[in-house]
């Protein structure tokens, strides 16, 4: 029987094998350099350094490719339509009607896109590679409450269930004669029939998963049995400590960076 | 409202038209093989059942009807139309299709309008779409409940506001998925008499259902499906009897078929009254000799 973990990519790589704490750490850690370390083009220099060599040990580098890419882009355009082209000041690049492009906003917009790019594929390769019920497991076990632990497994499984969902109802409409092909005109007035059900069978969704969790106990207190037994080796714990640690580092050092010229001076 | 004032040509119901598959294979894109060359001819106005195990392909293989899917190889003929080269918009006028959860369609705030959304896009005006909406409420005995809010329905009504929202389409082709899936003995009795009054209208009623005595009661033919192929085509008579052939895809003979196979009666019957017909000749055949 195949079972749906949500947007899991089932492979045998390292990365699959390797403890959801380990891979949690690591990302976290690539995070925090992409966004704390100045640099106009540091996100990427991480994504392509960190993100990219990784994807690709886990067999899953086109999957993030391809995903990052259909998730960027609109905030991208959007990021360099509004701060290049209504960046307050700065050295204008190009004059287009009563619009300039700005340098500063330029690089702020790209910057920005950048802090995007290194979420979406952070998020992207953590649930290719990891089980939604191994990832809640290793979550209760560092002490996190079963309902946080439940609330990250359902963000990890929403996508592709509303795919699926929205696929049906798109489906359901077709066949009473929507036309969803065509013009954009055509298509805007398809939305309301799509997003209409999809809202409401989700309300209705959310309902009956939670009496299904709680008639299982879910809202029981004390200590769990769980059946899945999660893969830790104590070069993993190490890791785990050093890359928290470099995070903090990294954190501490660019506070440290911009706070002390103020009580130097 | 210019859609009311000008109807497009699928306005007009189209007349009885047949259903060919002619060697129809179809492939997810997960790389499942769901259908391998199915080829079937459905005639204009028969009743046709679609039985088999979850994963047979039978949602696949209908979803081929009204061109949701297309085919990998092979083509599905909906009168003249090659589903491949319309919209299912456009196929819509011609097949109508009910789906098993009633909550993937349901967009308007009435019933009334709910039922009304098909004919609206279909481009009927809104005289035809009122007298239509009417109809299809009282075939489902529904009708008082035309100005509620769907949501305010059991989801046994909401099952049946959905099949209403798709026969007042009046299209010549209607395919119910699990059509008595959630139906109380009082639902039971409305679709099939509804199913029995499409019939007797000329209508093609398709079917995929797990409810084996719903198919015997009023569907005239059984495809039996497994592993994306056909595994029987026939009479109900005959291919519902056959046990061996329908337990290798998990189907079960009606009752009655099971009992007359139990007391050893020479043929299987569908209906109660031809059970008490066929146990009275084989008992008369038994005194006589």
């Amino acid at each position: 029987m195949t079972v749906n973990y949500g947007l899991y990519v089932p492979k045998q790589s390292g990365i699959h094998s390797l403890h959801p704490l380990t891979k949690l750490a690591y990302l976290g850690f690539c995070l925090a350099v992409s966004w704390v370390i100045p640099g106009t083009w540091t996100p990427y220099l991480v994504f392509l350094l960190g993100i990219v060599p990784l994807s690709a040990l886990g067999q899953v580098l086109p999957n993030i490719l391809s995903g990052a890419f259909k998730a960027v882009l609109p905030f991208a355009i959007s990021l360099f339509v509004v701060q290049g082209f209504f960046w307050p000041e700065g050295t204008v690049l190009q004059q287009i009607g009563p619009f300039s492009l700005k340098e500063e906003g330029l690089f702020f917009a790209i910057r920005g896109a950048g802090r995007i790019l290194m979420a979406v594929s952070t998020f992207l390769l953590l649930s290719y590679t990891t089980r939604p019920d191994e990832l809640t497991l290793a979550l209760g076990q560092l002490g996190v409450p079963n309902s946080i632990a439940y609330v990250i497994l359902s963000t990890l499984q929403i996508i592709p269930r509303f795919q699926t969902k929205a696929t049906t109802i798109l489906d359901a409409q077709r066949s009473r004669g929507l036309e969803t092909e065509g013009s954009l005109r055509v298509r805007a007035r398809a939305l309301l029939p799509l997003v209409l059900p999809l809202l409401l069978s989700s309300i209705v969704d959310i309902e009956e998963r939670a009496i299904a969790l709680e008639v299982r106990a879910f809202g029981r207190q004390g200590p769990k049995t769980s059946l899945l037994v999660l893969h830790d080796t104590p070069w993993q714990r190490l890791l785990r400590w050093l890359l928290l640690l470099a995070a903090l580092g990294v954190i501490v050092w660019r506070i440290y960076a911009a706070l002390a010229p103020r009580f130097l001076s | 409202m210019k859609n009311a004032q000008r109807p497009t040509p699928n306005a007009t119901p189209a007349g009885p038209m047949p259903i060919t598959v002619e060697d129809v294979s179809f492939t997810y894109p997960s790389g499942t093989h769901a259908l391998r060359g199915v080829s079937l001819r459905i005639a204009p106005g028969e009743a046709m059942a679609i039985v088999g195990e979850n994963g047979a392909g039978k949602t696949t293989l209908v979803k081929h009807l009204n061109g949701l899917l297309k085919p990998s190889q092979g083509r599905v003929l909906v009168g003249d139309w090659d589903t491949r080269e319309h919209s299912v918009a456009k196929t819509a006028a011609r097949v109508g299709y009910v789906f098993q959860n009633p909550d993937d369609q349901i967009v308007e705030r009435t019933v009334g309008d709910e039922v009304g959304f098909g004919p609206k896009q279909l481009g009927r005006t809104e005289a035809e779409r009122a007298a239509d909406v009417a109809a299809a409420l009282a075939l489902v005995e529904l009708s008082d409940y035309a100005k509620t809010h769907p949501y305010d329905l059991t989801t046994a009504q909401r099952k049946l506001v959905t099949l209403a929202s798709v026969l007042a389409m009046r299209t010549p082709i209607l395919i119910f998925d699990e059509p008595t899936m959630g139906q109380d003995a009082r639902g039971l009795a409305l679709i099939g008499g509804i199913v029995e009054r499409l019939k007797g209208e000329g209508r093609t009623v398709l079917t995929i259902t797990h409810d084996i005595d719903f198919c015997a009661a009023h569907f005239g033919r059984v495809v039996v499906m497994a592993d994306g192929q056909v595994l029987a085509d026939g009479a109900a008579a005959d291919v519902l009897a056959r046990a061996e052939l329908l337990a290798t895809t998990n189907v079960e003979p009606p009752q009655l078929v099971r009992l007359a196979q139990a007391l050893r009666l020479p043929r299987a019957a569908l209906t109660v009254d031809g059970f008490v017909e066929t146990l009275q000749g084989s008992r008369g055949a038994g005194g006589q000799g």
